[in-house]
């Protein structure tokens, strides 16, 4: 009950954020001509799609088969750059020297290079060896990158368990991989929800980073639609808009997830 | 059971001030015997429990348990620690699972037993420390007595051979140590071979067979019960006794 109430007292507080600013900028702001009516067909449209396929039905418009695709990134970028994170903060925890050493320097070069460099060199340079597609390099730089952050939030979480956890889980004989695996990483993971949901929310917007490398993300359909049209205010606030439908709903699901857990504290 | 030859322990603090935990420390303790190990902070006697299933490792010497040696390169750990079961001062019960699931995952995961048999084993052990409506909660509903007699369930749900005691019932309120005790006292009157660290003499004198007193890492002195309540001989030992007692 509470879930629902809180999240429409804040959808509704984020709207009047919108409405006003909007209502400032059409009255005071500069002339302009206002197209809303054409974006609706930029979401969904009713005809023939091509040529080739005259028979007319309900078809996705350029926006929407963008946002179709950046959740397709996001999802996947977010399931690797998951398993990238755990295993690298796993890594940086290491007695090993070198699979420590190899895990740090992973996470300072990530961490502090620019996600446009890094597509680019994913797409131009590793993808023309390996011939990857651009949505291969696109979700492989976003896991890579989100991996990296990912990796340290993981670590803290673990360290943030009682050593005392560890030390009864092999004292009961278990190995140290079935001690993380059924002791360790549940408690971790349930921590570092938070800090994760706001990785993976700067995951989605940052994947219009790919529209670079001419993935036809909501952003790349955005901009192409904008130089056809002109309709540049309507078709960038449409996208803010879907970006939020994604972020929104992204960060109503962890809360969601936390309350569930919070049953055994 | 368990053979401690000439063990040496060093370990150094966060303010790097080297603390000798064990030196040249040597002791046997035969099958079915309750022996307690008492002493000041920072003597050695967890530091000692510790080195018996190697949650700490020993710089030099050997501990032989049922004849192996625990130290020795071909030796599985973890096969060791399933006959050692091991009850800590903070309980350290997976607060994510609830009693039931605690008492059951290593049996699952680490004896393979099947759903079933590890359920009828932890059940039966609810029981024994008396329990068993609680199967349900999650440790944090608990009171700390009723975790520490879940912790000790889950230890002796490995169906150990082997049961060591870290100051089981020095994080818990007055009137809780007394139903931890009881259940301490069941099971080494059933015969179970144990090491208790602990201040509780009055535990000391029921049941064990044996109290070893160390400090800076040695015993100083050992005997039974009653020879620690009647005629001490170590100055340093009439001294520890007179702060506890």
């Amino acid at each position: 009950m509470t879930f629902n109430k809180r999240s429409l007292i804040t959808l509704a507080i984020l709207a009047g954020i919108i409405a006003t600013a909007y209502y400032f900028f059409v009255t005071k702001g500069i002339t302009y001509i206002w197209h809303w009516e054409k974006v609706p067909e930029m979401l969904f449209y009713y005809g023939s799609r091509s040529a080739d396929d005259p028979i007319p039905g309900l078809h996705m418009g350029v926006l929407m088969m963008g946002f179709v695709l950046t959740l397709k990134i996001s999802i996947v970028s977010t399931i690797f750059g998951i398993i990238i994170g755990i295993i690298v903060g796993i890594a940086r925890l290491s007695k090993e020297p070198v699979t420590r050493g190899i895990s740090l320097a992973y996470v300072e070069l990530i961490r502090n290079t620019p996600l446009l460099v890094q597509i680019f060199i994913i797409y131009f340079f590793v993808g023309s060896m390996l011939r990857l597609s651009a949505f291969v390099a696109g979700t492989a730089a976003l896991s890579i990158f989100a991996g990296a952050y990912v990796g340290e939030i993981v670590r803290a979480g673990i360290q943030s368990i009682h050593k005392g956890q560890m030390e009864a889980s092999r004292s009961l004989g278990m190995s140290y991989t079935q001690a993380m695996r059924h002791v360790i990483l549940p408690q971790a993971l349930k921590r570092i929800i938070p800090p994760l949901a706001g990785q993976f929310i700067s995951l989605i917007k940052d994947s219009s980073l790919v529209s670079v490398i001419a993935l036809a993300d909501i952003m790349f359909q955005g901009q192409q639609a904008v130089a056809r049209t002109y309709y540049t205010f309507e078709i960038y606030f449409t996208v803010a808009f879907l970006y939020l439908i994604m972020t929104f709903s992204l960060s109503m699901a962890t809360q969601y997830i936390e309350r569930r857990m919070a049953i055994s504290d | 059971m368990i053979k401690v030859n000439n063990a040496y322990k060093t370990y150094s603090t966060h303010d790097r001030r080297e603390v000798k935990a064990l030196v040249d420390f040597s002791t046997h303790i035969k099958k079915g015997e309750v022996v307690v190990i008492i002493g000041p902070s920072g003597s050695g006697k967890s530091t000692f429990l510790r080195c018996l299933n190697r949650l700490e490792e020993i710089d030099s010497g050997e501990i032989l348990i049922n004849g192996v040696d625990i130290y020795g390169k071909k030796v599985n750990i973890n096969k060791v620690r399933e006959d050692i079961g091991m009850v800590f001062q903070l309980f350290n019960l997976f607060p994510h699972k609830t009693v039931i699931e605690n008492i059951t995952l290593a049996q699952k995961i680490v004896r393979k037993r099947n759903r079933e048999e590890a359920l009828e084993i932890a059940r039966d052990l609810l029981n024994k420390v008396g329990i068993l409506e609680k199967e349900k909660n999650y440790p944090s509903q608990l009171s700390g007595g009723q975790q520490q007699r879940v912790a000790i369930a889950r230890a002796l749900a490995m169906h150990p051979k082997i049961m060591m005691f870290d100051e089981a019932t020095s994080a818990l309120d007055p009137e809780m140590i007394g139903e931890v005790l009881d259940v301490m006292k069941k099971l080494a009157r059933e015969g179970m071979t144990m090491a208790v660290v602990t201040h509780e003499m009055g535990f000391a004198r029921e049941v064990s067979d044996r109290v070893v007193f160390m400090d800076g890492g040695k015993i100083v002195e050992e005997g039974t019960a009653e020879h620690f309540f009647t005629n001490p001989i170590h100055e340093r030992t009439k001294l520890f006794l007179s702060q506890i007692l």
